[in-house]
């Protein structure tokens, strides 16, 4: 306790140096936790839509690519999907046209910036085929469209941003819509969605006979990769990929992701402990009448070490709470940005967004680092000559 | 005897020069009594008394405490000879300036290890015997020299120890004040039996001691 005291008041004696240290390391933690949880969430989000139609080989044209779930350029004719169930091996095929509409300026957020989360996703799915897509997600309220009938289903978020219930009316590039469903589902993905029929997507969409994707499900006993090598070999102008091949796509962005945030980490951190261990040598140096007194009184070794490094211990709670304060803050934001969510939405999530166990983390990394960074202080302190320090003018 | 020194020499390098801050100095400590070194300033009265506290190590020769050659002692026995039976009183009183008159007190006990309700016991029953009853809870800041040398007395008494080292205890005071804290230190002697160990140039502040040397270019003379 006397050894908590020593330290707390230690630190308290130069108020403006320490708030300072304080303020430098809580904004690092507040960069590492805001950046961290950022990343996490949206490398979290792109993973969580490369994993929708495991198992199952993609086609799409030539002249487009897929990634993320979706495709982005090039169209095929519908009659394709004929061309494709008499490939061997193909169990089923289910064509989509989907559409992705990026956030517009000012939406989203509210930070008037571009997100990198699209604001929403039309699908047209064919034959009233919705569980290749949605899997065993269920309805909040409601039921699946008509194939013919100007219905549609839509995800949960996009219900709740624009209050939209079951029978309220919905508009899709100027076409009325009537919700007839809402997904339920935390999935950043679908939570965004508007699913239709596919010919309703195409009427909507000016695509007559088009589609830009379809779902093969190979046979029992084939594998995807046999079954992609045959579809490109007999259908010229498609691209087939299997679901190790869409995760290739991907793999590497978020690699460099999280290698970013594993160096901003550690630059933030050895930032830290070069302010910790500059600030205490400074606290050190003034002391060294102090703890020489407390050498001569016979303070065991240890009990001065102690003391430093409690410092040391207690500028990187103090630092690392305001800096998860800070931190969360800035997560809200950030989260609300890049994934075009209001933040009064991300608020109610916030222990999604910021995980106990993160921050936990965070803290116990900040205080250990600000401790170690005590050691080269009191390593100074171990070293001083005690009678030389006793001479010193106060 | 407390004290023994025999032979004592310590020689500081400077650089490439030496400095012989102690000669062979040879002297005895009476357990019990009140004794000054007596000298000028450079005459080696404080490399005397840290070499005396085990806060420094002689050149050559050898500090005895109750007989026990000291320097066969660790590190580790020194500090908690130190804690438990010498008690130091400096020039610049060396009070740790965030703790309060009672908790500069307290430091000395809880780093022996004395339970928290006896500390405060014994260091307002010591700041009492000092004159600061009305002190306690004051920093050095807001206290005057001659408060902060009596909370210093105090800290020193706080182990109860058999010995205490005061190096220029005066030294920052005004002559009446120096002379109530000589007085202080006189009268723990004579009441307490606590052997005091004084350095002083003061020739008036030599006369309250049982017994004198004197010090003079680290040699003891007459």
């Amino acid at each position: 306790m006397r050894l908590a005291i020593l330290s707390l008041r230690g630190l308290t004696r130069r108020k403006v140096r320490t708030t300072l240290c304080l303020l430098g390391i809580a904004l690092g933690v507040s960069v590492i936790l805001g950046v961290g949880t950022a990343t996490t969430r949206y490398t979290a989000t792109l993973r969580e839509m490369n994993t929708y139609f495991q198992g199952r080989v993609i086609v799409v044209s030539s002249r487009s690519i897929f990634i993320q779930a979706l495709p982005i350029g090039g169209v095929l004719p519908g009659g394709i999907v004929a061309e494709i169930e008499r490939v061997e091996g193909v169990g089923d095929a289910v064509p989509m046209l989907v559409l992705v509409r990026l956030p517009q300026v000012g939406e989203g957020g509210g930070l008037g910036l571009t997100q990198l989360v699209p604001m929403n996703i039309t699908y047209g799915i064919a034959g009233g085929r919705w569980g290749v897509l949605v899997g065993s997600t269920p309805l909040r309220a409601g039921r699946w469209p008509d194939p013919g009938g100007e219905e549609v289903v839509i995800g949960r978020y996009l219900a709740e941003r624009n209050n939209l219930t079951v029978g309220s009316e919905i508009r899709v590039e100027g076409h009325a819509f009537r919700v007839v469903g809402v997904l339920e589902t935390s999935s950043p993905f679908l939570t965004r969605v508007i699913i239709m029929s596919l010919e309703m997507a195409q009427r909507t969409y000016g695509y007559p006979r088009l589609i830009n994707m379809v779902v093969v499900k190979p046979e029992e006993g084939v594998s995807e990769e046999e079954l992609a090598d045959r579809i490109e070999a007999e259908i010229p102008g498609v691209s087939a990929l299997t679901s190790e091949e869409r995760g290739e796509l991907t793999e590497g962005l978020f690699r460099d992701v999280e290698l970013w945030n594993l160096g901003l980490r550690t630059i933030l951190y050895l930032m830290s402990m070069v302010l910790v261990a500059t600030v205490m040598t400074m606290n050190i140096s003034e002391r060294r009448k102090e703890l020489a007194t407390l050498d001569a009184i016979g303070a065991p070794r240890g009990f001065v070490l102690r003391m430093v490094s409690g410092e040391g211990a207690l500028l990187g709670l103090l630092g690392g709470l305001l800096g998860l304060l800070l931190g969360s803050i800035a997560s809200i934001l950030l989260v609300s940005r890049y994934a075009s969510v209001p933040i009064a939405m991300v608020f109610k999530s916030l222990l999604d967004v910021v995980p106990p166990k993160t921050a936990l983390e965070i803290l116990a990394s900040t205080v250990a680092v600000s401790t170690i960074a005590s050691a080269v202080p009191t390593l100074l302190a171990q070293r001083m000559n005690i009678v030389d320090a006793l001479r010193a003018e106060p | 005897m407390i004290v023994e020194t025999i032979n004592l020499t310590r020689v500081y390098r400077l650089g490439s020069s030496e400095i012989r801050a102690l000669r062979g100095v040879s002297l005895g400590v009476e357990e019990g009594t009140f004794t000054t070194i007596l000298g000028p300033s450079g005459s080696g009265k404080s490399t005397l008394l840290h070499l005396i506290g085990l806060l420094d190590r002689p050149t050559s020769g050898r500090v005895l405490f109750r007989g026990r050659d000291t320097s066969l002692l660790s590190d580790r026995e020194r500090r908690r000879l130190r804690l438990r039976n010498i008690g130091f009183v400096f020039q610049t009183f060396n009070l740790l300036p965030t703790l309060t008159a009672l908790e500069n007190v307290e430091l000395p006990m809880a780093l022996a290890g004395v339970r928290p309700p006896e500390q405060r016991r014994r260091a307002i029953r010591l700041l009492e015997e000092v004159g600061l009853g009305d002190r306690l809870h004051h920093r050095p800041s807001k206290l005057s020299v001659g408060e902060m040398q009596r909370v210093a007395v105090a800290r020193a008494l706080a182990n109860g120890p058999s010995l205490i080292i005061a190096d220029e205890p005066t030294g920052e005071l005004d002559s009446k004040t120096g002379e109530e804290v000589l007085r202080l230190l006189k009268g723990l002697c004579e009441e307490r039996g606590v052997t005091v160990l004084m350095a002083t140039h003061d020739e008036r502040a030599a006369r309250l001691s049982d017994r004198t040397y004197r010090l003079l270019d680290g040699v003891l003379q007459g």
